[in-house]
């Protein structure tokens, strides 16, 4: 099966600055995929660079098997796109921006665009310098979906949005991924991401980090473990012992943080006398916010 | 399937477009209107006789009391050109640089559309806005045969045309230094160097020997600076014109191929 978005050895610098560095890239049809990574971390770019917006210092990308060099106009027949910092023209309403929009792409039938904009509530009768950031968020969210594109590459989406309309987005985009589409969006929005996407990526200064599933991320994110004791213990009991971080220790308490496996840490606890345990693994807040936070990018992990 | 850049554009800019034909047929109109009180006065002549150095930087060269010499020295030698040059000039530099900074392009560029046809639209649009100004410019201007003046409408038209075509080639010699430099200010930069540049040389070049030679390097001078208000626009005139506009246009469709876009 073709891949909806596949990218290989990209690289993209502006001067002396790396943007993006050997960036590979594989999004299977159908999924929904958060490209996720702090500002600055390459995302903007690799998504105008998947789109042909610009062009890479060397790599290649491809859309639905498009090579986005030479196919650009066939690549952007196919997909919807929402920029991250989207401009519309000031004096124009949401609804000239639809008709315009849909008449370059060859669009008659605009129910779902009637649709869309239902569903998001949006302004379309009033010129775009008179709304909200949000309200013009809803109007690039339309131009993007209303031809129901075989891939939607969306930039920060949901940035502007309400908690209502951030729902409604994800129902959108669960919609379209529903229907065969692929939905590639770039986020900070941690809660959302899990909550929506199949796969995620995670970018740090123009490297890839990590291309998992949710849920394998939510199987790899570290147990958080609680002991008290019935006398007062000391980190030392832990030492050497690998995937294990003491986190706080205070008298008959410990807290540990364990990325390996629990039972060698279960047999020392055990045997030390505890009278109360808890464990859980960590939200994946805090895995994504430790792989952000990481001063040198651990390896790049990848499943299927 | 059909993106109309051109349309938007121009739907986009008709305010600021209705703004500069208002107020150059206003000016035209009283320029024109005024002819008679001035056709007599031998004095003005005169006076232009005697500093032509310092007339010649207002385009003025012969007798401003003629027909070519009146229009030449109040419209077609600096205001016309001064006001076609900021439609043109202020576009070049807006519509795909500007563009690209406010946010707009990238959007538009998304679409199912070659950057070509981005960039010949867009040409096109420009060249529509010029047209409105320089017909608005010769209708008032053939209105004034009525006032006196001594012209033909084949003269004001093609006139009219080679200052329109200048307007152009400026312009897109803009576009051309958006596309490559990706940046408004820039773009208006080089435009606007270069028709200063072009202006001064074609208007010393009449009393300044020194500068002579380099008035073939004028677009001014294949316009408006060798007297063709008076003496017709010569098919050379428009030759280079003409070339001067394509190659521009060819500098930005290469340029804008490469532009990395926001």
């Amino acid at each position: 099966m073709t891949a909806a978005i596949e990218a290989s050895g990209l690289c993209k610098s502006y001067g002396r600055v790396r943007a993006v560095t050997s960036l590979d890239l594989l999004v299977e049809p159908g999924q929904v995929f958060a490209f996720l990574g702090p500002n600055g971390a390459g995302k903007t770019t690799t998504i105008r660079m998947l789109l042909a917006l610009q062009r890479p210092d060397s790599g290649s990308a491809k859309v639905l098997g498009l090579d986005s060099g030479q196919d650009s106009v066939a690549i952007h027949r196919r997909t919807g796109y929402l920029p991250g910092d989207l401009a519309l023209y000031p004096r124009m309403t949401g609804r000239q921006h639809i008709a315009w929009q849909a008449g370059a792409r060859g669009l008659r039938d605009l129910s779902y665009a009637a649709e869309l904009a239902e569903r998001l509530g949006a302004v379309l009768d009033r010129p775009a310098r008179e709304l909200s950031k949000g309200n013009r968020q809803k109007i690039g969210l339309i131009l993007a979906f209303m031809s129901r594109p075989d891939v939607l590459v969306l930039d920060e989406p949901t940035s502007g949005l309400d908690p209502l309309m951030r729902s409604e987005f994800g129902r959108l985009a669960r919609d379209a991924a529903a229907a065969g589409g692929t939905v590639f969006w770039s986020s900070h929005e941690l809660d959302e991401v899990q909550r929506l996407a199949d796969r995620v990526a995670i970018i740090k200064q123009g490297r890839l980090v990590a291309t998992e599933t949710v849920e394998h991320l939510r199987r790899a994110a570290p147990q958080a473990v609680h002991a008290r004791f019935a006398a007062p213990v000391g980190p030392e009991i832990f030492a050497g012992m690998g995937g294990v971080a003491v986190t706080a220790c205070d008298g008959d308490t410990i807290d540990l943080e364990v990325t390996g496996p629990i039972g060698p840490v279960l047999r020392v606890i055990a045997g030390r006398d505890p009278v109360d345990f808890t464990s859980q693994h960590a939200d994946l807040d805090q895995l994504f916010l430790a792989y952000y936070r990481e001063p040198a990018a651990p390896e790049p992990t990848h499943a299927r | 399937m059909h993106a109309d850049f051109t349309r938007l554009d121009i739907s986009n800019r008709r305010r600021s477009l209705i703004g500069y034909c208002l107020g150059m047929a206003v000016y035209a109109l009283l320029v024109v209107a005024m002819y008679p009180a001035f056709k007599t006065s031998t004095s003005l002549d005169t006076l232009i006789r005697s500093d032509s150095t310092a007339a010649a930087l207002f385009g003025v060269t012969g007798p401003i009391s003629s027909t070519g010499g009146w229009l030449n020295g109040n419209i077609y030698a600096n205001f016309f050109p001064l006001i076609m040059l900021l439609l043109t000039i202020g576009y070049g530099a807006a519509c795909l640089a500007g563009q690209d900074e406010d946010g707009t392009l990238g959007l538009l560029a998304a679409l199912p559309v070659r950057r070509t046809a981005i960039v010949t639209q867009k040409a096109a649009a420009m060249t529509a806005q010029a047209a409105a100004l320089a017909i608005t410019v010769a209708v008032l201007v053939i209105i004034g045969r009525s006032f006196q003046l001594d012209i033909t409408v084949a003269d004001v038209a093609a006139v009219s045309a080679a200052v329109l075509l200048m307007g152009v080639d400026f312009g897109l010699i803009t576009m051309a230094a958006g596309a490559v430099t990706g940046r408004k200010g820039t773009a208006i930069g080089v435009g606007t160097a270069l028709a200063a540049a072009s202006y001064l040389i074609s208007s010393l070049a009449p009393v300044a020997s020194w500068i002579r030679p380099a008035r073939y390097a004028s677009l001014f001078y294949w316009s408006v600076g060798n007297s063709q208000i008076s003496h017709g626009v010569s098919p050379a005139d428009y030759a280079v014109l003409i070339t001067v506009g394509i190659a521009a246009l060819a500098a930005t469709l290469l340029a804008f191929r490469h532009l990395d876009l926001h």
